[in-house]
């Protein structure tokens, strides 16, 4: 039986009515139209599903949508001011740390959730963050080079040197 | 060297904004008003004749729309290689577990997927075979008894062999005669995945009028509409096919795969059907690659003059013929000059998954096969394996296998490059736990070539459009709007790149092979001058000077010798409207390139631990002559890509294959072994520019070549640090450890001999 979900999705308060077995993936891309989240598993592998729950990176295919009831909800949609893109997105653009681009979102919300938490940017602190997420064109060295990037800007705006 | 604008620099792609935002929309991103959702069964034998299928049950769920069977479709073949060999839907008989029996429609994914369930199908089974060595052997079941009915059947052993190729020159006996040592190997390689992101999708709608409305997640979209039109028995006009944007395909989305299915509910339903795969069903539904045995015997000189090569390669091409067969003769003799060879190359029919592409499919596995035999006649020669390979490369004027003179090639350019960055040879410190080796492996490839369309129109404003029916798979796309904008002194943000669809877009070949930016740029380049010399004879009569006298460079033409004497391309463009000739359009069409090798050499360093067999890449270095890189960035990422796709395939990747059923075992990404973010070492690329004759500004193939030579280089470095050679792949912890202990674990041999007698009976 479907059941009212109360969500804030990218600061907006949304209503859907969903199946108690829904993921937070099928009610963000078929219910909310946020396509921008991709299916690559559905079983929690792949990565490309990754969304900020809480602020915190999760992979949305293994969240029942009912759980996340109240929840804040960040999805690639969300990140960018209008046409000014959030700098992660920019370093991944400027660094060619996209191809394909299905894992892109993913990708891009693992490494924002990962430069909030706070995490020293080391390289292997990096890898570590993006273990879960697979890409299969890019070989991983530009997507690196991108979140390495992104970091600096980010240390810089918090002018914490 | 010509000073370029806008090529040979690195630019943002084009599609990256909408791939960075969520905006880019993949066929699974489609979303039709009161849309259907279709769901599969499959095949649970391996190989059965279909008694019956009964589809009443699933019919009476609420909420369902249709179910086909095989027998709703024509009584139509089609092929996903050389041969027609499949029905789009099983008839009669089943060749594999996975192969589709039904197809559903329902309101929702859970109504379709409990329609499935009830779908009833009686099966008789019928002897399988799995094992290729065994079916080629002539004592198994033929899994397609009526081979050489088909259509495009051409030359085989029969039985299970449904193709063979050859390739001879010289005297091959007589060049192991006049050889000092001969060198006798079997390597085998494994079953991989394209490994995609973006599961197939499809969404298939009809239009008011009937005609067939279907958004593809395809790398062929005039190959799936002349398929799709095949088995529907519909007229091509009838179809219209877009290509969405793909999230990866790498060979495995060239051509039909499950399209017909959503387009024939659509077509009984007159709603709009979506199929969208799983994760499991993109492995046990979509053609992988399959394993391969490939026996190699080189006869050479004490003094390292290879002088014979004997080859015969079994590709395991799984329930229906495709790619792979032509490496085996392609690829037989590596990037190497032998002046005497016999090459032979078999597709083995089995009982499982047809086999699909794969970057080059083929290539891999006879790369690893022959630069690992590279690497033991050099050792058996006490010859440095890098000079061995330079005693023995290919030059300028050689005769390539297919019979091609060597043009002009950067082959020891990337050798010698890959030589300075590593500072080879060298030796690696070893300690007791851990053994440190470096090995080299060089790969070859050509440039794709095949039909290539462009067209380009000159906007009001001094902008242009670019039409080309080419699915970018590959940032192709940006490379393409360079093209257009060096030729026409345009920056690159003045150049549109239309989306399109093959109703829109004149025809092109696939995406595949290497081809769009050597074959299709070099149309786009085409284009372009068709377009400036329109523009230079309008600007020519309306500056009353002569056309050779113009040029057109940042936004506009002016007179060579009097710059300021100048027309912007927006002004010629909005005359142009009102001119003689009308509108300005620049239009190309070719249908091949001559030939231009690739050559791509790679350098492994790696640790392997003795205790547990487990082999660490730390260090990869690639030399690839790209001949010009329009767009260094996302050369770079070809390259690294590829490599890493190697690597995976060196070191994790394996389909694991029921040995009685032909079942896939591992079909997801928890337990089929892609490589990670953590698993990888930093890609370093080194671009060697020997500029094609014909490629747009000399520009090279990029994206095959780098998948191939990381199984042989690491196998190679593994030799190098602990002393054994393996011969099979992947090179798992349990396999380097099997052999450091001296236990043979899987040994596979072709009997060449038995081949030998079957040719000539």
């Amino acid at each position: 039986m479907k059941k009212q979900l109360q969500i804030t999705v990218n600061g907006e308060p949304r209503q859907a009515l969903v199946e108690p077995y829904y993921s937070l993936l099928d009610t963000l891309r078929d219910e909310l139209h946020l396509t921008g989240t991709k299916k690559g598993c559905d079983e929690g592998d792949c990565g490309a599903c990754t969304v900020l729950l809480n602020g915190k990176p999760v992979c949305s295919c293994l969240v029942l949508a009912h759980s996340a009831h109240d929840a804040e909800v960040t999805t690639i949609e969300g990140l960018a001011n209008g046409l000014e893109l959030h700098p992660v997105q920019q370093a991944f653009v400027e660094r060619g740390g996209l191809q394909c681009g299905f894992c892109t979102p993913g990708l891009i919300l693992s490494t924002v959730g990962f430069l909030e938490s706070g995490e020293e940017p080391t390289e292997e602190n990096i890898k570590h963050a993006l273990g879960g997420n697979l890409c299969r064109c890019t070989g991983y060295t530009k997507v690196i080079e991108a979140v390495v990037a992104a970091s600096r800007w980010n240390r810089d705006s918090q002018g914490t040197e | 060297m010509a000073d370029f604008q806008t090529i040979g620099k690195s630019h943002i792609r084009v599609d990256a904004l909408e791939k960075v935002t969520g905006k880019a929309t993949y066929a699974g991103d489609v979303y039709l008003p009161g849309m259907l959702m279709c769901k599969l069964l499959t095949s649970t034998r391996s190989h059965a004749r279909i008694k019956s299928i009964d589809t009443s049950a699933a019919e009476a769920l609420p909420g369902v729309r249709c179910v086909i069977t095989g027998n709703d479709y024509p009584d139509a073949w089609f092929g996903s290689g050389a041969l027609k060999d499949r029905r789009v839907m099983a008839r009669d008989e089943v060749f594999y577990i996975g192969e589709p029996v039904a197809a559903v429609a329902a309101d929702d994914e859970m109504t379709a997927l409990e329609a499935v369930e009830l779908i009833k199908v009686e099966y008789v089974n019928i002897q399988n075979v799995v094992d290729p060595l065994e079916a080629i052997s002539g004592r198994s079941v033929d899994v397609h008894p009526d081979l050489e009915d088909f259509e495009g059947f051409g030359f085989a052993l029969g039985g299970n062999n449904c193709t063979m190729l050859d390739a001879d020159r010289g005297d091959v006996e007589q060049g192991f005669k006049d050889s000092d040592v001969i060198v006798e190997e079997t390597y085998h390689t494994q079953p991989i995945s394209q490994g995609f992101l973006e599961p197939m999708a499809c969404v298939a709608d009809l239009e008011a009028n009937g005609r067939l409305d279907i958004y593809a997640s395809t790398q062929g979209p005039y190959q799936v509409r002349a398929q799709l039109a095949s088995v529907l028995d519909m007229p091509i006009g009838n179809i219209k096919v877009t290509a969405m944007e793909m999230g990866g395909g790498f060979g495995g989305k060239l051509r039909l795969a499950f399209e017909a299915f959503p387009a024939l509910l659509a077509i009984k339903t007159g709603k709009p059907v979506k199929l969208v795969n799983t994760r499991e069903e993109a492995f046990t539904l979509n053609g992988p690659r399959l394993e391969t045995n490939i026996y190699l015997k080189t006869g050479v000189t004490n003094d390292g003059n290879i002088l014979a090569r004997e080859a015969h390669s079994i590709f395991d091409v799984g329930a229906y013929l495709g790619a792979g067969p032509n490496a085996g003769v392609g690829h037989g003799l590596g990037a190497y000059s032998i002046p005497n060879f016999k090459l032979r190359s078999y597709g083995v029919y089995t009982n499982k998954i047809y086999v699909g592409s794969y970057r080059a499919s083929g290539v891999a596995d006879m790369t690893f096969a022959t630069e690992s035999h590279t690497d033991v006649i050099a050792h058996k020669l006490g010859m440095d394996p890098l000079d061995f390979r330079i005693k023995n490369a290919l030059s300028e004027g050689d005769t390539a296998v297919n019979g091609s003179p060597i043009p002009k090639n950067g082959l020891m350019e990337t050798i010698l490059a890959l030589k300075e960055k590593m500072g080879l040879p060298k030796k690696l410190p070893s300690t007791p736990k851990e053994g440190r080796g470096v090995g080299i492996s060089v790969g070859e490839w050509r440039s794709g070539s095949g039909p290539s369309t462009a067209a380009i129109s000159v906007n009001e404003d001094g902008t242009v459009s670019l039409l080309t029916g080419s699915v970018d798979i590959s940032g192709s796309d940006t490379s393409l709007a360079q093209i257009a904008a060096e030729a026409l002194g345009l920056r690159l943000d003045q150049v549109v790149v239309a989306k399109r669809n093959t109703d829109m877009a004149p025809f092109t070949g696939p995406s595949g092979g290497s081809r769009i930016v050597y074959s299709q740029g070099r149309a786009v380049q085409n284009a372009a001058e068709d377009a400036k010399s329109k523009l230079l004879d309008l600007a020519a009569d309306r500056l009353g000077v002569p056309a050779e006298a113009l040029e057109c460079a940042g936004g506009a033409v002016y007179v060579q010798d009097n710059p300021p004497q100048s027309m912007d391309l927006g002004q010629l463009a909005r005359m142009s409207l009102s001119s003689r000739g009308g509108p300005i359009i620049g239009a190309a069409s070719l249908s091949s390139l001559p030939y231009a090798p690739v050559f791509n050499a790679q350098g492994a360093e790696v640790i392997v631990d003795r205790e547990t067999g487990q082999v660490r890449v730390t260090r990869f270095v690639q030399a690839q002559d790209i001949g010009k890189a329009i767009n260094p960035m996302g050369v770079e990422g070809q390259l690294e890509g590829g490599a890493v796709q190697g690597i995976g395939r060196a070191l994790s990747e394996e389909i694991l294959i029921d040995k009685k059923t032909g079942e896939v075992r591992n079909p997801s990404l928890a337990t089929y072994l892609m490589p990670l973010s953590v698993d990888m070492p930093e890609i370093e690329n080194i671009l060697v520019e020997v500029p094609s004759a014909d490629g747009p500004f000399g520009a090279r193939a990029v994206a095959e070549s780098p998948g191939f030579g990381p199984p042989a280089a690491i196998a190679n470095a593994i030799f190098d640090a602990v002393g054994v050679r393996i011969k099979t792949l992947p090179l798992s912890a349990e396999r380097v450890l099997a052999a450091i202990q001296g236990r043979t674990e899987d040994e596979y041999t072709v009997d060449a001999e038995e081949l030998r007698k079957a040719e000539s009976a």
